[in-house]
């Protein structure tokens, strides 16, 4: 039982390890087919002279490469080698270098080799055959190579670094008119005086300057030499490579830039890597517009476009200058020719933050404006106010003068009012009096006619004194000083009633009190006057009717109490009930109620007077009830403050 | 001194009150001469005969209401006069105001009576004014 399972076993483990090996394979095929799709990219391999950190070298390669973003047929494959034939010298170096390339690039397909400056130029003229057989090169260098070499092959093209000695040269005598002497600093490893001759060639043709050649010195001697050169003169920097104590190898940027410090003379370049080590400036190659320009060439090569049919070009070159160089000697950067590139500039505190103080300035400005119209439109308000108030106060001043104008006027009618009054009255007297005697002392010699005549006269007396009675009644109610006081309802009705009840003795009729304790703020003497012309009002209109009936009641609200007086009268129609709280108002002939239409105009007066409030309420022939709304006082409240 | 032979001073300017008044007070059989002064000046003028030896009256019935001197200032040098205060004055007038009564009792009037307009009732006051100020009443001579 136990063989067949393992067999079984077996074939599975097989079968499993064929699986896998398939798998593998079909991996490695993915692998290759992807590396194939890879190599469809292109690749480019520029060839530096000295090395990574060499200012040139850095400029031209971010501009390069970020050139070479703008290639729209695939990924760039960039390689970056450095010949360093100046710290590593002789043919033996360029041989090892030239190996080390071919093997690193045996299984690379280069499709550009772009060299930088003549030194990689020429190891790659010299070895091409050897490294890159049919791979066109593109070069940026000061010799451009022969003709047939351009043509041969792949194809050479690219820029050539023409000289800017003279161009710079004029700049500094328009910068610098005094000039006479010009020192041109050179030096190459293999002391060839390239640089030299060069400059000679290029600074010909200017007989008021002498034009002096420091090349191949050592560096101490170099800055020996240039503390001691005679006024006016300047300096030309063109490339100077020294050794230092310790035989390390001083680059010519640090050389520059240690001979720049003990400078007394201001130095010239020509190339924009050294702008910023010390040189004040010149006509500049840019190692970065260089390699933006090389990049295009390169991605035209990449499109198709063959190195013969695209000529050498000159290597462009501009002003360029930096500022603290020219700070230090003293130069106006007005002066320097328009499109001038000025590096370096360190501004001042106004120049970096000029707009930020423009800013807050205008702020503030702003803020400071906002708070003056706000302070001005305060002060109108004040203003506005100020006259507001006079205004008010002379308006108040005009009221009160107004007010005593008219209280004195009303109390000259009421002084009016009360003369005439009097007045009235003493002839009265004398009618009265006269008629009496006559009646009195001579009823023998009239006869019943005028004896009647004489009665008449009296009664008409009587009523013409009762008129005026009321009347002074009415206009005192207004001169008469109202004293507020708590008074208690309940004693006071309790003696009016009385009174009217004694002096209406014999009129038989049935007057009814029913009056709770309350207490109410009124003038004592408005209210007695008030409730008896109330009675008297009762008495009268119930004259004639049969079992006469006065009720006097009071009832308490939340804050106030209700005095009525209710009679079996003949009553009043309600359309009325305004017109007999009127001064001279009546509603029933005199001969049947005799009365002078005052004592309701006095009750209402009187209330209106004390605040209070009356009014009546009635059916002709069922009665009427006549009512008065005090104001209820509390034990707390001061008399003062309840006057009306 | 035989009190009742002392004259009665009405000051008053209406002539036909003068008449009322005296008839009124005759009425009641009133043996006093009752002298009559027209106007404030004449009444004040008395004070000069009363320092001359003449009788001071009773009492002296006063209105307010009247020409050249008022009956209030009459009444106010009257009270104010050292030897004469103590002469009763009783005030007789036609106002019944309030202000009138308080400054007539302030000045020190002896009773303030407001002149009823029928004469039954005037004859009732000149009864009361000879009860009391001329038979009752004894003042400081």
């Amino acid at each position: 039982m136990k063989q067949p399972e393992v067999s079984a076993a077996r074939e599975l483990l097989r079968d499993i390890g064929s699986l896998t090996l398939l798998l593998f394979l079909a991996l490695l095929w993915a692998g290759v087919l992807s590396a194939q799709t890879k190599n469809a990219g292109k690749a480019v391999l520029v060839i530096y002279w000295d090395s990574k950190d060499f200012p040139g070298n850095v400029g031209f390669d971010q501009a390069f490469q970020a050139g070479l973003k703008n290639y729209q047929g695939g990924p760039i494959e960039y390689y970056a080698e450095y010949l360093d034939s100046n710290r590593f010298t002789g043919e033996n170096q360029l041989e090892l270098f030239r190996d080390y390339l071919r093997q690193k690039y045996a299984e690379r397909k280069i499709d550009v080799v772009v060299v930088n400056p003549d030194p990689p130029l020429d190891f790659v003229l010299k070895y091409r055959t050897e490294l890159f057989p049919n791979v066109p090169i593109v070069f940026l260098a000061v010799r451009q190579p022969p003709p047939a070499q351009l043509s041969a092959g792949a194809g050479i093209t690219g820029l050539v670094l023409s000289s800017t000695h003279k161009e710079t040269l004029d700049l500094a005598l328009r910068l610098q008119p005094d000039i006479e002497q010009v020192f041109v600093i050179s030096g190459t490893p293999d002391r060839d005086k390239r640089y030299e001759e060069k400059a000679h060639r290029a600074l010909e043709g200017y007989p008021r300057i002498k034009i002096n050649y420091l090349t191949d010195l050592p560096l101490d001697e170099v800055i020996a030499r240039t503390q001691n050169l005679p006024e006016r003169s300047i300096l030309f920097w063109f490339w100077q490579q020294s050794a230092d104590d310790h035989g390390r190898i001083v680059k010519s940027p640090e050389t520059l830039g240690l001979l720049a410090k003990t400078s007394r003379h201001p130095i010239y370049a020509m190339n924009s890597a050294y702008v910023g080590h010390g040189a004040l400036g010149g006509y500049v190659v840019d190692s970065g517009s260089n390699g933006d320009k090389i990049a295009q060439i390169v991605l035209k090569i990449f499109n198709g476009v063959r190195p013969q049919d695209l000529p050498v070009e000159r290597a462009p070159s501009s002003p360029m200058f930096d500022w603290r160089e020219l700070q230090r000697w003293g130069i106006d950067e007005r002066r320097l020719p328009p499109g001038t590139v000025v590096s370096f500039r360190q501004f001042t505190f106004w120049e970096r933050y000029k707009w930020r103080i423009v800013g807050v300035i205008a702020l503030f400005l702003l803020q400071t404006s906002f708070i003056g119209v706000l302070l001005v439109e305060r002060g109108r308000r004040r203003r506005a106010k100020e006259s507001l108030d006079q205004l008010n106060a002379q308006l108040e001043q005009r009221i009160e003068v107004r007010t005593a104008a008219l209280d004195r006027k009303s109390r000259e009618l009421e002084s009016f009012a009360y003369s005439v009054a009097h007045d009235l009255k003493a002839p009265l007297r004398g009618i009265d009096g006269y008629s009496r005697l006559l009646l009195d002392e001579h009823a023998k010699t009239l006869n019943d006619e005028g004896r009647s005549f004489l009665k008449t006269i009296q009664s008409s007396t009587e009523e013409m004194s009762q008129l005026i009675d009321d009347l002074l009644e009415y206009s005192r109610i207004e001169r008469r000083e109202m004293k507020q006081d708590h008074v208690e309802l309940r004693s006071l009705v309790t003696t009016v009633v009385a009174q009217r009840r004694r002096e209406a003795g014999n009129c038989q009729i049935d007057l009814a009190m029913n009056v709770n304790r309350a207490s109410v703020i009124a003038d004592s003497n408005g209210l007695v006057q008030s409730l008896r012309n109330y009675i008297d009002n009762a008495i009268k209109f119930t004259h004639g009717v049969p079992e006469p009936k006065i009720e006097v009641g009071a009832r308490e609200t939340s804050n106030s109490v209700v005095l009525w007086v209710r009679d079996n009268g003949i009553g009043f129609d309600m359309k009325y009930r305004d017109k007999i709280f009127e001064i001279f108002q009546r509603l029933n002939p005199g001969e049947d109620f005799p009365g002078t239409g005052i004592g309701l105009a006095v009750v209402r007066k009187s209330m209106e007077r004390m605040g209070g409030h009356a009014w009546a309420e009635s059916q002709p022939g069922k009665g009427a009830t006549f009512y008065l709304e005090i104001s209820k006082s509390s034990p707390e409240a001061p008399v003062d403050e309840l006057q009306p | 001194m035989n009190y009742n032979l002392n004259p009665i001073l009405l000051v008053e300017d209406r002539l036909i009150d003068v008449d009322l008044t005296k008839r009124a007070l005759a009425g009641r059989r009133l043996l006093n001469p009752i002298e009559v002064a027209r106007d404030g000046e004449e009444a004040l003028g008395y004070i000069a005969r009363w320092e001359a030896g003449e009788p001071t009256p009773i009492v002296i019935l006063l209105d307010l209401k009247l020409p050249k001197t008022n009956g209030l200032e009459v009444l106010r040098q009257l009270k104010q006069h050292p030897k004469y205060s103590s002469i009763p004055v009783v005030v007789l007038t036609t106002s019944a105001e309030d202000r009138d009564v308080e400054e007539a009792y302030r000045l020190g009037c002896n009773s303030y009576i407001v002149k009823p307009v029928e004469f039954s009732k005037f004859m009732e006051v000149a009864s009361q004014i000879e009860i009391y100020w001329c038979a009752i009443n004894k003042t400081l001579r």
